[in-house]
């Protein structure tokens, strides 16, 4: 494209180089356009970035007295028509938090989100606010009112110096940010501030970063005159390399450095060649340093790629032989001009000198390729603007996607979105089911608001009082009261919470009633109370610290263990007992701190003795039956007394129930071990190896169970009676039935050839016991099979390489609670597992997920956990089609279908666990018909389902 | 960066006598959890000559305050016109809401403030006596006047090296154009006054 000039210097011919040509503004096939009316008052802007949507950009640099981020209309940039027309906002937002200059913007590759890092060491992560903010800023003189509002969610602390890049993961998974202070800070992105990893080893300012397009790598290149890259599996360093770069000054601000879309070239700012400034290409294989771009006559300050891959275009029979597809590259550098590159070119494009007054800060493509954004310290912003001609043709996702297989044996993206509109829809049905996801997925896109300007409704009203009426009253009702020192205090009127604000579809049921009591009210909010027992063993430290204390009440402090069962929050324990031991004869009246680590509770099984237990209390958070419905029950105590009083040479021990104000107690005739209780049941094992059982009003329901050892653990749940022995046996009756469900089953099978114990047990709602041992496996009885079901194992290679990360939604955080996340520890997906990103081969790591996936379904189903079931039946079905497994998935459906037709020999069962079957397979079939590979199959059985329903 | 940020300002009862209490609706937004409480002022402007005629009507502590949206209305009495001097009942002056975070004022929003007789009679011959009955207030409730201050939100005592830490000059003047007669201060600067975020 670029015209030889007069001016001609040649860079060293190894691979890439180029003539350094003048070509002024040429239009022709490309166009320059300047987008003049991005001029932030003359004041530098060091960064811009388009939004992966394309409809707007971000811009950063230094504002009056602080760092400036702003948001700007891309449509005006695009077309001169919408320039022109004054209803077409061109600034969006405004944002002006950062205490100094911001360096980089960057948005997230879902577009929910913008991070920005600064002089003031601060990285921001800034969200689209969730309902209608002010039209205009408060007090602002000027016009500009912010059209979007966007707020700052985040605000990422840990670094030293001022931040110079940041750059999202692909995914989104990490966001890393680097700094002057010579670190790289990984964080995790889906649980902001948590830091997974800071990167050190560079001993100048860090000044530019870029992730992998395959995600195994992150590249930094910093002062020190060195370009590192980081494996993100164990973020040890892979490579340093040096050569490049030692010729090189700290002369630029920025160096940010780029990788090509196919992953294969890593290609760095400033390096020095001869003397001479260059970009340095580095090869993906072996990090070989053969290439460079050369031409420029400053050091490089960015380089970009295009997002997209290209192939020639295909001239009528002027090609002879298939062209290989290449990547395009932009370079800009401090000498004020701006280079692009294509991969197949041996020569730059195009080069574009005098493009501003001042250094080239950053480079910005549009998401197809065509468009470019640059941003300069003199305050401008440039669009370029090229052609099909001159670039290629762009390879669509699926053509790219074939291109990762082909190289990495693994498909990076699964966007169904860019491949749907290749795919011809066969029926109207998906035609029908296509566009009402589009149009839930952006309802407001025609007047330019996201998605979430729909929670206004939810914010504007609060106990189902309007805003307006809120405010009529607010001087009435808001509540004031005197400080000690009889000074006014006024306790505001919350009418947004920011609760967890940072990821979506949580927070907004808890805006909507929240009120002046808002911290109180959360509690409330939270999931249903449960039976919870707590056991707790006396131990010599405990009594020390009881015997200090006279209280006989405590606050639960947190019970959020995650080992525990059910626990909640908000639990009081109230405890009291004489206890023998050492101590024989003095009376000692303790208190016990609850909140023990769970281990107390643990069983020494066989080998050891059963320890002389005192006693132990428990209690208990009594709760409604339902599951879905809010708590209002009190709280109940269960108290034990041993020693009560002396009868005629034995003594009496005493359990006392009571529970907003009702009150029950039982007398027993030897020392009472554990106490349990649920909703139904309160079970009592004593000293003499009896357990008895009441009914919640103190009614005894069996005659003393005379058990073969002595009890160990001890759990009631709703009509269930749980009961481990010392010996290692376990018990499960069903008290109302009065049948047992599991017969002093023994725990050899899962206990023999480890020197594992027991660490925790539990009894789920449904009856199902569930034992965990010390080396991390986690088992139920399976009283059908009458078998040891593993359900749980923390050291499984199988969980820690699976990767099903974009199978689950944001919703589904909440249907995964229940005896199966209590056992694997909640926050099984998303950090752990993410690490593992490409650490192993994809086929292997496909295999691996999906056999987790498929014991997930099994473990749901034998702990009888319905919510669970259909949680982890959701996300196996995105797996399967995400992935592409038409066969299995079939199988699903079938199952989840039944015969649509009744005959007797069928043994389908229309239900599972209490879901119907049918219901679960309205909801997979959604799932599948956002991959139009599958319409058939969607069509299928959209059609049976329809059929069965009109019968 | 700010962690509290004023959205919006309603000045309510407006106008209405000049005994009647002040009252604005104070809307703003918290970014995380304040372990203190915030500190808002009113400030009436009783003559533009000098800062020993200002008035604090009232201040509130206001708290607790999590992350999040939240408003109030500030009440204070009308200022006790014993204090202030006689020539300047009458005409515009200034009423200030201030806010601070331990002790350091993060925001200052200033109204000018019209008191004028409504009878037409009394507003041809004013008592040389200012009457406050007879006298409406009038608060310009459509160009609030707001300052902001870096201040430092953690609890570290560390210095801020900002000199804009510091309270602004009491007597910057600020006159706008829009109003007639003498202009009292703002206690800001125009160029000062933020017009964004």
């Amino acid at each position: 494209a670029g015209n030889a000039s007069p001016r001609e210097r040649r860079g060293r011919l190894r691979g890439f180089n180029w003539r350094f040509c003048y070509v002024e503004r040429r239009i022709g096939c490309f166009q320059t356009v300047f987008v003049s009316w991005v001029f932030v008052s003359g004041k530098p802007i060091f960064s811009v970035d388009i939004h992966p949507d394309g409809t707007k950009f971000a811009t950063g640099g230094q504002g009056e007295d602080s760092g400036k981020v702003v948001i700007w209309n891309m449509a005006p940039v695009l077309r001169e028509e919408d320039e022109r027309n004054e209803n077409i906002p061109k600034l969006l937002c405004q944002m002006d938090n950062h205490l100094a200059c911001v360096n980089c913007v960057r948005w997230s590759n879902n577009g929910l989100y913008l991070a920005s890092g600064g002089d003031d060491k601060l990285v921001m992560v800034w969200k689209r606010a969730a309902f209608i903010g002010p039209s205009a800023v408060f007090g602002s003189s000027s016009k500009l009112a912010n059209v979007e509002q966007w707020r700052c969610v985040m605000i990422l602390r840990n670094h030293t110096g001022d931040v110079m890049d940041v750059a999202w993961s692909p995914h989104d998974v990490w966001l890393a940010s680097c700094s002057v202070d010579n670190t790289i800070v990984i964080w995790n992105a889906r649980k902001f501030p948590e830091i997974v990893m800071t990167l050190k080893g560079h001993t100048g300012l860090v000044k530019g970063l870029t992730w992998d397009p395959v995600g195994k790598y992150i590249a930094s290149q910093a002062d020190d005159r060195s370009l590192k890259v980081w494996r993100t599996m164990d973020w040890q360093l892979e490579t340093n390399i040096t050569k490049p770069f030692s010729e090189c000054g700290g002369t630029t601000h920025v160096l940010r450095l780029s990788w090509s879309p196919d992953g294969q070239y890593l290609v760095s700012a400033h390096a020095m060649n001869n003397s001479g400034p260059t970009a340095q290409i580095i090869e993906r294989d072996g990090w070989k340093t053969n290439m460079d771009f050369v031409g420029h006559r400053k050091a490089v300050t960015v380089v970009k790629f295009n997002p997209k891959i290209f192939k020639k275009k295909q001239k009528n029979g002027s090609t002879p032989k298939p062209s290989c597809p290449y990547c395009c590259c932009a370079v800009g550098s401090k000498d004020r001009s701006l280079s692009v590159w294509l991969t197949s070119l041996k020569r730059p494009l195009v080069v574009i000198h005098d493009l501003f007054d001042k250094s080239i800060m950053d480079i910005t493509w549009t998401l197809n390729g065509l468009g470019l954004l640059v941003c300069s310290m003199d305050g401008t912003v440039a669009f370029l603007d090229f052609s099909q001609d001159e670039l290629g043709d762009p390879l669509n996702e699926e053509e790219k996607n074939a291109i990762h297989q082909n190289i990495y044996g693994k498909s990076l993206a699964i966007t169904m979105e860019s491949q749907l509109s290749s795919t011809i829809i066969e029926n109207p049905e998906m035609l029908k089911y296509q566009q009402e996801r589009q149009v839930n997925q952006n309802p407001n896109e025609a007047q330019g608001i996201g998605p979430e300007s729909q929670t206004p409704k939810l914010t504007n009203v609060l106990n189902g009082e309007s805003l307006e009426d809120i405010r009529k009253n607010l001087l009435k009702k808001q509540v004031e009261t005197r400080t000690a020192d009889g000074r006014r205090r006024i306790t505001p009127l919350c009418i947004w919470l920011n609760v967890s604000y940072f990821y979506p579809g949580t927070s907004h049921q808890h805006c909507s009633t929240a009120s002046q009591s808002c911290r109180g009210r959360l509690h409330r909010l939270s999931s249903p109370l449960r039976s919870l027992r707590i056991p707790v063993h006396a131990t010599a430290a405990v009594n020390s610290i009881g015997m200090k204390s006279n209280l006989l009440s405590v606050k639960e402090p947190k019970g959020k263990d995650e080992t525990s069962s059910d626990s909640e929050d908000k639990i009081m324990v109230k405890s009291m007992a004489k206890r023998k031991g050492e101590m024989e004869g003095a009376e000692v009246v303790e208190k016990r701190k609850k909140g023990r680590p769970r281990k107390d509770a643990k069983m020494m099984p066989i080998s050891q003795p059963f320890p002389q237990v005192t006693f132990l209390l428990s209690k208990d958070a009594w709760t409604s039956k339902s599951m879905d419905g809010v708590s209002t029950d009190g709280v109940t105590y269960l108290e034990v007394e041993n020693e009560v009083s002396v009868v005629s040479g034995s003594r009496l021990s005493q359990l006392k129930w009571s529970r907003e104000g009702r009150e029950w107690d039982a007398l027993l005739p030897s020392r009472i071990i554990i106490a349990a209780g649920s909703n139904d049941v309160v079970a009592v094992a004593c000293e003499d190896r009896t357990l008895s059982v009441f009914t919640a009003c103190g009614r005894r329901l069996i005659p003393s169970i005379i058990l073969p050892a002595p009890m160990s653990a001890l759990h009631c749940s709703r009509h269930f009676v749980m009961a481990l022995t010392a010996s290692a046996t376990l018990s499960v009756w069903d008290v109302q039935k009065q049948t047992a469900l599991v017969k002093n089953e023994s725990l050899n099978p899962i206990l023999s050839g480890t020197d594992a114990t027991v660490s925790q047990s539990f009894l789920t709602q449904q009856g199902v016991a569930v034992v965990s041992l010390s080396n991390g496996k986690t088992y139920c009885f399976n009283s059908s099979l009458e078998t040891w079901n593993l359900i749980a194992d923390k050291q499984d290679s199988l969980v820690q390489c699976t990767d099903f990360r974009n199978c689950v939604s944001a919703q589904d955080a909440l249907g995964s609670m229940g005896p199966l996340a209590l056992t694997q520890g909640r926050n099984l997906s998303a950090g752990r597992l993410a690490s593992r990103l490409s650490s192993t081969p994809h086929h292997l790591q496909q295999g691996m997920t999906l056999a987790f996936l498929e014991k997930q379904l099994s473990s749901a189903l034998v702990l009888l956990s319905a919510s669970e079931y259909r949680h982890w039946l959701l996300i196996y079905a995105r797996f399967l089609v995400n992935e592409g497994y038409e066969l299995r998935l079939r199988e699903l459906c079938q199952d989840l279908l039944g015969p649509v037709h009744k005959s007797s020999s069928s043994s389908w069962e229309p239900t599972v666990l209490g879901l119907r079957k049918r219901d679960l397979l309205t909801e997979v079939l959604p799932v599948i018909g956002q991959n139009l590979r599958f319409q058939r199959l969607f069509t299928e059985y959209q059609d049976q389902l329809e059929l069965l329903r009109l019968k | 960066m700010a962690k509290v940020q004023v959205l919006n300002v309603a000045v309510l009862d407006n106008p209405s006598p000049f005994r009647n209490p002040f009252q604005f609706e104070i809307t703003f937004e918290c970014m995380e959890d304040l372990p203190e409480d915030l500190e808002w002022k009113i400030i009436y402007v009783g003559s533009a000559e000098s800062e020993e005629y200002d008035q604090v009507l009232d201040s509130v502590l206001v708290g607790p305050v999590p992350a999040g949206r939240h408003m109030f209305v500030f009440q204070a009495d009308a200022p006790n016109t014993g204090l202030i001097p006689e020539s300047d009942a009458v005409g515009v002056t200034v009423v200030l809401i201030t806010c601070t975070y331990r002790g350091q004022e993060f925001i200052r929003i200033g109204y000018y403030v019209n008191n004028e007789y409504t009878d037409p009679e009394l507003r041809e011959n004013p008592p040389v006596k200012p009457d406050y009955t007879q006298l409406q207030r009038n608060i310009l409730a459509s160009n609030p006047r707001v300052t902001r201050f870096h201040i430092n939100w953690e609890a570290t005592m560390d210095k801020m090296e900002d000199s804009e830490n510091v309270d602004p000059a009491p007597n910057a003047m600020l006159p706008p154009t829009s109003m007639p007669g003498k202009a009292p201060p703002l206690g800001l600067m125009p160029d000062n006054s933020m017009d964004c975020l």
